[in-house]
């Protein structure tokens, strides 16, 4: 049995390298609620289902299970905030509890990178799927110090949720559970087009094919501003770097300005619980830096 | 019985294949893989993976041709720019009614065409950071001071962090994973004097 109420923190590469602030937040919501997250020495990237997987998939299984053996040598689950750390890790954990001739292969080649041997014994797991599953819409508000005001566009991403015979959390098609999750903090949810689309990032073509990346986030961010939300909900800093920077590319090509704040759930959700506004960092990304908080202050009852 | 038609049809495979590649590595498992991992040839050619694709309304991709052509043995895919353009979004492997599974294939087309040295320079860039900080995408100084400015350790407790311990496991995580053939034309002499410098570096 691992531990309870506690966590091995992955950190993985964009948020603590980019997004900080999504990193400060994580921190903040999860010692709110109880929990205690232990740090991952030496963990590596997860590495990226996309790219890296694609150049090597027995290598980027390796170093897969490298990441997951830190967190099993402390006895703890391990939690990420990020789609595609939580696409790799979990997958991997998944094929490597299951498959037996698999994880000696892999535990073979684990013992060229030091003391690491895979032993399935942790689970892996997403922050958004903690928050909105297993804390839930009910139990969050117990300890919710101000509400928002506010609409959003809630951005899934693709790797939280698909391959869905292999993650198992909601539907990958009309998924609901970070729309009730965020109509407990009070901020209503809208409907856009193509609402699950892919944000264009991922696949490794973010990096070697920037204009078709920033091609498919066009489209995605049309119908966003057509309805005109007060900021952009994401769950994957991978995300929430195409946000971003599509955004910016946007204004660059085509002198289209949106300027909508992109904020990771484990922001919004720390500030709900109470941190501090600026640690949430929006005045180090690039867009929406003009968005003004709306807050309702929650009665305390004991 | 099914083994024997496999079996030719994996000649005539190879014999069509040698066309459009350098296949001297290369043997029967490429298509025994793909076959045994996806069921590629279950598959009826609907296009609903292309009706899904992401990339592919904006782009060339066209995930119905790709598994057609692996079907009959076509294997110009691999040094098809195209199959580099998925985002992994998994559309099609969800909406696949014969659970084809085509972005594992394409995920195996590119472990493929990796093996053959057509890997885009960007990537390979990614690798190197990869190899050089234990991620792919590494710290800078303004995150840094950004950090510190949020109250957070400046360095995070990963690999990057522990780099310089004697034996570190950066350095055994940079030799033994993710060492990608070298594009074509690079001969492996140069690719050792090249690894040499770095390490002097």
């Amino acid at each position: 049995m691992v531990q309870d109420k506690k966590y091995a923190f992955y950190l993985g590469c964009i948020m603590p390298n980019r997004y900080p602030a999504i990193e400060k937040s994580t921190r903040y919501v999860m010692e709110k609620l109880g929990y205690e997250l232990l740090d991952m020495e030496r963990a590596a990237c997860c590495p990226a289902p996309g790219v890296l997987r694609s150049f090597d998939k027995e290598d980027w299984m390796v170093a897969a299970a490298r990441n997951i053996c830190i967190a099993e040598k402390m006895d703890v689950d391990l939690i990420t905030v990020c789609n595609g750390c939580f696409g790799t890790l979990q997958e991997v954990n998944l094929r490597l509890h299951e498959d037996e001739a698999l994880r000696e292969k892999v535990n073979e080649k684990l013992k060229l990178l030091g003391d690491y041997e895979f032993k399935a014994t942790i689970e892996v797991k997403h922050v958004a799927a903690l928050l909105s599953i297993d804390i839930g819409p009910t139990e969050i508000q117990e300890h919710l110090v101000r509400k928002l005001n506010a609409t959003t566009a809630i951005h899934y991403g693709c790797h939280f949720l698909k391959p869905s015979h292999v993650r198992q959390i909601d539907s990958p098609e009309d998924p609901t559970i970070l729309e009730d999750f965020v109509e407990a903090l009070g901020i209503k949810s809208l409907n856009f087009k193509q609402k699950y689309t892919c944000c264009g990032a991922g696949g490794g073509i973010k990096a070697a094919y920037a204009d078709t990346s920033m091609t498919i986030l066009s489209e995605k961010m049309k119908h966003i501003s057509e309805v005109n939300p007060d900021f952009i909900l994401d769950v994957c800093p991978f995300c929430h770097l195409q946000f971003e920077s599509g955004q910016d590319w946007l204004k660059k090509n085509h002198n289209i300005n949106y300027d909508i704040p992109v904020f990771h759930l484990s922001q919004i959700t720390a500030y709900c619980m109470g941190m501090d506004e600026k640690y949430m960092g929006l005045q180090y990304q690039n867009n929406g830096k003009k968005y003004e908080l709306t807050p309702i202050e929650v009665q305390a009852n004991d | 019985m099914t083994s024997n038609t496999k079996s030719e049809s994996i000649n005539d495979f190879l014999k069509e294949k040698k066309k459009y590649v350098d296949i001297s590595e290369f043997d029967s498992h490429f298509f025994d893989d793909i076959e045994r991992r996806s069921k590629i040839l279950t598959c009826i050619q609907c296009g609903t993976c292309s009706a899904s694709c992401e990339s592919g309304r904006w782009t060339a991709l066209k995930t119905r041709i790709i598994i057609r052509k692996l079907i009959l043995g076509d294997l110009s895919v691999l040094k098809d720019p195209d199959i580099w353009l998925c985002t992994t979004c998994y559309n099609c492997y969800e909406r696949c009614p014969r659970d084809v599974r085509p972005t594992d294939v394409i995920i195996e087309l590119r472990n493929y065409a990796s093996k053959l040295g057509n890997i885009h320079p960007v990537h390979r860039k990614v690798v190197d950071y990869l190899k050089a900080t234990g991620h792919a995408v590494p710290i800078n100084d303004k995150i840094k001071q950004m950090r510190k400015e949020l109250d957070m350790e400046e360095i995070p407790p990963t690999l990057y962090k522990f780099k310089d311990e004697e034996n570190s496991d950066l350095t055994r995580y940079a030799k033994e994973l993710f060492n990608l053939v070298p594009p074509k034309g690079e001969k492996e002499e140069n690719k050792d004097t090249n690894k040499d410098k770095e390490k002097k570096a």
